[in-house]
């Protein structure tokens, strides 16, 4: 055992000088984009199309020249909604694939998993979900909503519309949780009452005693914040029992095209925050449905997670040729320039230099009776503004870390 | 009267987890309890009574047949599989872990390449009832009916008919049974399409209250498992006291505490009961009976 | 409590203290003797060695990462194979020493091989934990199927719990566990060093250290299971009520048999978490209970050698299918599942080595 010992120590103080370097970046040759989406298991309906739209930005891009005449090429690896396999596809992507960045990550959690060895390679990722916010990673690069976003403009809509008493049904994990936060914190900035608030552990699929609670109190609309299949079956519920109250969500519809996969009129009277779907009827959201459907004729929908990956691409065709490198320097020194921005399917979106998160032009999508889709109201460029605000600058600092309103950035 | 709409209120919750337990894990306590072999695929089973259902339902067929061709389907897929694979695995129940679970990767991952990632729900019929000043959906008082029913049902067919008699002497005591010119390879074969079928049928009757995707399966398992292994070997003496007390637990636990602590004490009341009696509430009623 | 020290009979006159404890490297409860087995071990030792030499920066880390398993698998071999328990449950230790070497790491900081004392920490807490189950199911006479439902219900009991802990009131010390989206910012295994530590990050350095640790506890465990104490877990598993009118305590051996076992799968916890920087509730999940047994029996339960490469072929098969398989991994990995249980009962690995075995006559008698 001896031997053995001393040759462990000698490989040690071999290998411990060559561990500093990072991916080292060819100059010409294709452009390498990593994509890890999960597409099979738990989260396959709502992530499979986000690959597509990913792999249709890349060919629109390749046809017309590629990024500063240089193709992309896709490495693509399916996660299968299991955290562990971002932690190794993560490395393969960054140390054996050498990719210039990474497009990645449904849940939180699997972005988390993620994050730390994007941060130990220096990588660069997008995270192109709609998620619960306070991400302030320089390594990271957000395009999808924060609950600022979708939560400042819905709360204050519904409490004009439909009074003051809110119920808010979550799921029982960290988006859920601290997007309650959020709608209790906006609730109580517009004067109204949380009449009840409930967390439901992820894969609880029978609600009666929840619909219950709801119809004791005296609410004026439903928050419901619920995440997964399990969770979903709650509307399919509440409608037979006939709760009828009008439902306000960041999270349905957008992501998971509930209105399309149940029966009407189960989800009539719900209300959706979103940054892009396939509904909204403006000629640049027309002509990229058109396009989408052009080279994926069977594609069930395309949700706010797709149009958000197609724009990520196309941001980053951007951020190399204005940086003239795929250098990640370069890159966010042309981010906190402040003037990244691009005119996409779902309107103009800019990047924050000091979140690296993305404004959005928020929709109110309602579900009528026969699940169809309207649009009561749109808000024009709304910022990611809490990040900022709080005290995240990732122009002077970079704390990759994970922040929520109840335990913000340490005052500097 | 407010103290009587309570009490119903009350009873609903009940009966509705009640329901969802006994529905559940009926073809598990066939298979399991009966048979020893440990189901994985379960879920898979129920996914693929919810898919057959909310496909004929939506071809024109009403609701009830649907729900027959739901259970039917995954009685003859459970009665396939038990000719290939589990036929083998019956005097190794902890390699029938394996092998089932295979089988569910293979189901779920299967439908979704042929099915796609989601299907269309089909509606939750008969609408609601208004008691008091609540409504409530009809159908989970139909379901509760039918849960007794089901218990009901298999009673009648375990131990009130030759199938019944020679399915519990086969498991029991296979060489005797062949000895006596049982069929035993075929009784297991309809033991555990049986078993199948009724997981099936637990798949029909929810298709119409939840989401339709590939792994809606494993939101049953957990379930259906605790309530059988807390109803220990004879599924009529344990599993309905068991769905009954944990039912209590769950639908107590939920409405006082919320659905986190429903979901926790389910768990910690399968430790606490298999620590203080080991065969299962069955083997406890039947000491208690001598 | 029962006497433990009893009649050995390897223990031959001359042999006392360490030589018989290396005389106990083969016996009756190991595959493998005489010198064209050691040989052969030894040529696979040196193969993993020279492994880095000719294999890039990412091959070896991720071969790092495999080996950060094993340890988990080669615990419910000793707790399954051995003694007889099926474990459903060894992601609960698991969970609970990463979760711990989390949050002592992040408290106490990395200086001065501080991460070594978590990790010695932490698996003791997973054995702890362990015993305190084991206590509680083999002294209330739990057996068969059952252990694996108990099992099974305290690490789905711990998943849900630490999913909802996501609050800023779910802290210990300066460690917040973060619900569900799972805790990080722990520190990397840390080797103080002149000039500076060495972090073990994933790469060739802890692809050293993690074979030095395999070979250890897998030589460890050999001598172990030869030993008084294996020769009972056997008999135990064979036929408990034989065992017991012998007049051993049965229920102590299975209960440290089982804090073994679970400090075992602590090891890997805290590993795994050291690895990824990052410990989750969902690796105490159903799908990552299930995922040790499947280790564990395709590669042969019976035998800590067949658990030991079975084990790494299933992994690097398993993430080799997914790489490589598209959207049928899956389902390639289920029919795999199914034909090893099918034609290979006794585990693939176990399978073939019975068969080199015989055909060297060497095999296990």
């Amino acid at each position: 055992m001896r031997i053995h010992h001393n040759r462990t120590l000698i490989a040690a103080l071999l290998a411990g000088t060559c561990l500093a370097s990072g991916p080292v970046l060819a100059q010409d040759g294709p452009i390498k984009i990593g994509v890890l989406e999960d597409q099979s298991g738990d989260f396959a309906a709502a992530t499979n199309v986000k690959v597509n739209a990913i792999r249709l930005a890349t060919q629109e891009i390749n046809d017309a020249g590629g990024i500063a005449g240089r193709p992309i090429e896709l490495v693509i690896y399916d996660t299968q909604s299991d955290n562990r396999r971002y932690q190794e596809f993560m490395r393969r992507v960054l140390q054996q694939d050498q990719v210039d960045v990474v497009f990645a990550g449904f849940s939180s959690a699997s972005r988390e998993a993620y994050r730390p060895i994007v941060n130990q390679f220096n990588g660069l990722a997008f995270y192109n979900n709609q998620y619960e916010g306070g991400v302030c990673d320089a390594n990271m690069i957000v395009t999808g909503a924060v609950p600022e976003q979708q939560f400042s403009t819905l709360i204050p809509w519904m409490m004009e519309t439909y009074g003051p008493n809110v119920y808010t049904l979550a799921a029982d994990y960290n988006f859920g949780q601290i997007s309650a936060e959020w709608v209790r914190q906006i609730v109580a900035e517009q004067g109204g009452t949380m009449v009840g608030e409930e967390f439901i552990p992820l894969g609880v699929s029978q609600f009666s005693q929840t619909i219950q609670n709801i119809q004791q109190s005296d609410a004026d609309f439903v928050v419901t914040l619920l995440v997964g299949a399990a969770q979903a079956s709650y509307y399919e519920q509440a409608n037979s029992a006939s709760v009828g109250l009008p439902m306000a969500s960041s999270v349905n519809v957008g992501q998971g095209y509930e209105h399309k996969r149940f029966t009407p009129p189960s989800l009539a009277n719900m209300y959706v925050t979103t940054n892009y779907i396939e509904e909204i009827d403006t000629p640049e959201s027309n002509d990229f449905v058109e396009r989408f459907r052009a080279m994926f004729p069977n594609e069930p929908y395309i949700n706010q997670e797709a149009a958000n990956s197609y724009i990520g691409i196309n941001l980053y065709k951007q951020l190399v040729e204005r940086a003239g490198s795929t250098d990640h320097d370069a890159i966010r020194a042309v981010i906190a320039e402040g003037d990244v921005c691009f005119d996409g399917p779902s309107g103009n979106v800019c990047l924050d230099p000091k979140s690296q998160h993305m404004s959005h032009t928020i929709y109110l999508a309602r579900v009528e009776s026969d699940h169809s889709i309207t649009f009561p109201e749109v808000w024009e460029n709304i910022t990611p503004y809490w990040l900022g605000d709080a005290g995240c600058d990732l122009t002077q600092n970079d704390p990759s870390a994970q922040y929520t309103p109840s335990n913000p950035p340490p005052a500097q | 009267m407010e103290f009587l709409l309570a009490i119903f209120s009350i009873s609903y919750q009940f009966g509705d987890a009640f329901a969802f337990l006994v529905i559940s894990c009926a073809g598990l306590a066939v298979i399991f309890g009966m048979m020893g072999i440990i189901n994985l695929a379960h879920g898979e089973f129920i996914m693929c009574g919810a898919y057959v259902t909310a496909a004929s339902a939506r071809a024109g067929l009403p609701l009830p047949m649907a729900i027959a061709c739901g259970a039917l389907a995954a009685a003859i897929i459970g009665m396939a599989l038990e000719r290939t694979v589990i036929r083998h695995l019956y005097h190794r129940p902890l390699d029938s872990i394996i092998a089932t679970w295979g089988i569910s990767l293979i189901a779920t991952q299967g439908v979704l390449i042929l099915l796609g990632p989601t299907m269309q729900g089909i509606g939750t019929p008969l609408g609601s009832t208004l008691i008091g000043d609540r409504s409530y959906s009809i159908y989970r008082l139909v379901l509760f009916a039918t849960s007794i029913g089901l218990l009901l049902g298999l009673y009648l067919l375990f131990y009130r008919t030759r199938f019944g008699v020679i399915s519990r002497a086969t498991i029991q005591r296979p060489d005797t049974a062949r000895a006596l010119g049982v069929d035993t390879r075929r009784v297991y074969a309809l033991t555990f399409g049986l078993g199948a079928g009724l997981a099936g049928l637990a798949g029909g009757l929810y298709a119409p209250t939840m989401t339709m995707v590939p792994t809606m399966g494993s939101t049953f398992i957990v379930e259906s498992f605790v309530t059988v292994v807390v109803g220990g070997a004879d599924i009529f003496l344990g599993a309905a006291p068991a769905a009954a007390i944990l039912a209590v637990i769950k639908a107590a636990l939920t409405a006082w505490y919320g659905q986190l602590f429903g979901q926790i004490g389910l768990l910690v009341a399968v430790i606490i009961v298999i620590r203080v009696m080991p065969g299962g509430l069955s083997a406890f009623i039947k000491r208690w009976q001598k | 409590m029962n006497e433990i020290r009893l009649p050995d009979a390897t223990e031959a006159p001359g042999r006392r203290g360490p030589r018989l404890w290396l005389s106990r490297l083969e016996g009756p409860q190991t595959m493998g003797r005489g010198l064209g087995f050691w040989i052969a071990a030894a040529l696979v030792l040196l193969a993993a060695i020279l492994y880095p030499a000719f294999n890039n920066d990412y091959t070896v880390g991720n071969a790092a990462y495999f080996l950060v398993w094993t340890f988990m698998a080669m615990g419910l071999g000793l707790v399954w194979g051995y003694c007889g328990a099926l474990s459903f449950g060894q992601t609960a230790f698991f969970g609970l020493a990463g979760y711990a070497y989390g949050v002592i790491t992040i408290n106490i900081g990395s200086a001065f091989g501080a991460t070594w004392l978590a990790l010695v920490l932490a698996v003791a807490l997973g054995g702890a934990f362990a015993l305190l189950i084991g206590y509680f199911m083999f002294y209330g006479r739990i057996k068969g199927v059952f252990i694996g439902i108990v099992t099974l219900s305290v690490t789905l009991v711990l998943e849900t719990f630490m999913a909802q802990t996501a609050g800023p009131q779910w802290r210990i010390g300066e460690a917040r566990l973060n619900g569900f989206n799972g805790m990080s910012g722990m520190p990397p295994l840390t080797v103080p060093w002149f000039g500076g530590e060495i972090l073990l990050y994933a790469g060739t350095t802890l692809y050293y250290v993690l074979l030095g640790m395999v070979v250890l506890v897998y030589l460890g465990l050999r001598m172990l299971l030869n030993a008084p104490f294996g020769n009972v877990l056997v008999a135990i598993r064979e036929n408990p009520e034989r065992t017991e009118m012998l007049g051993y305590g049965i229920r102590l051996y299975q209960m440290l048999a089982f804090g073994l076992g679970g400090a075992l799968a602590g090891l890997s916890g805290v590993l795994y978490t050291a690895w990824g920087q990052y410990i989750t509730p969902s690796s105490m999940g159903l799908t990552a209970a299930a995922l040790p047994i499947v280790w564990v029996a395709v590669g042969g339960r019976r035998d800590i050698t067949a658990t030991l490469l079975g084990t790494l072929i299933v992994i690097a098969g398993f993430q080799s299918l997914t790489i490589y398989g598209s959207q049928y991994a899956l389902v390639v990995m289920g029919a795999l599942l199914v034909f090893t249980v099918l034609v290979t009962p006794n585990g693939l690995v176990f399978t073939v080595m019975s068969q080199i075995g015989r055909i060297f006559g060497k095999g296990r008698e």
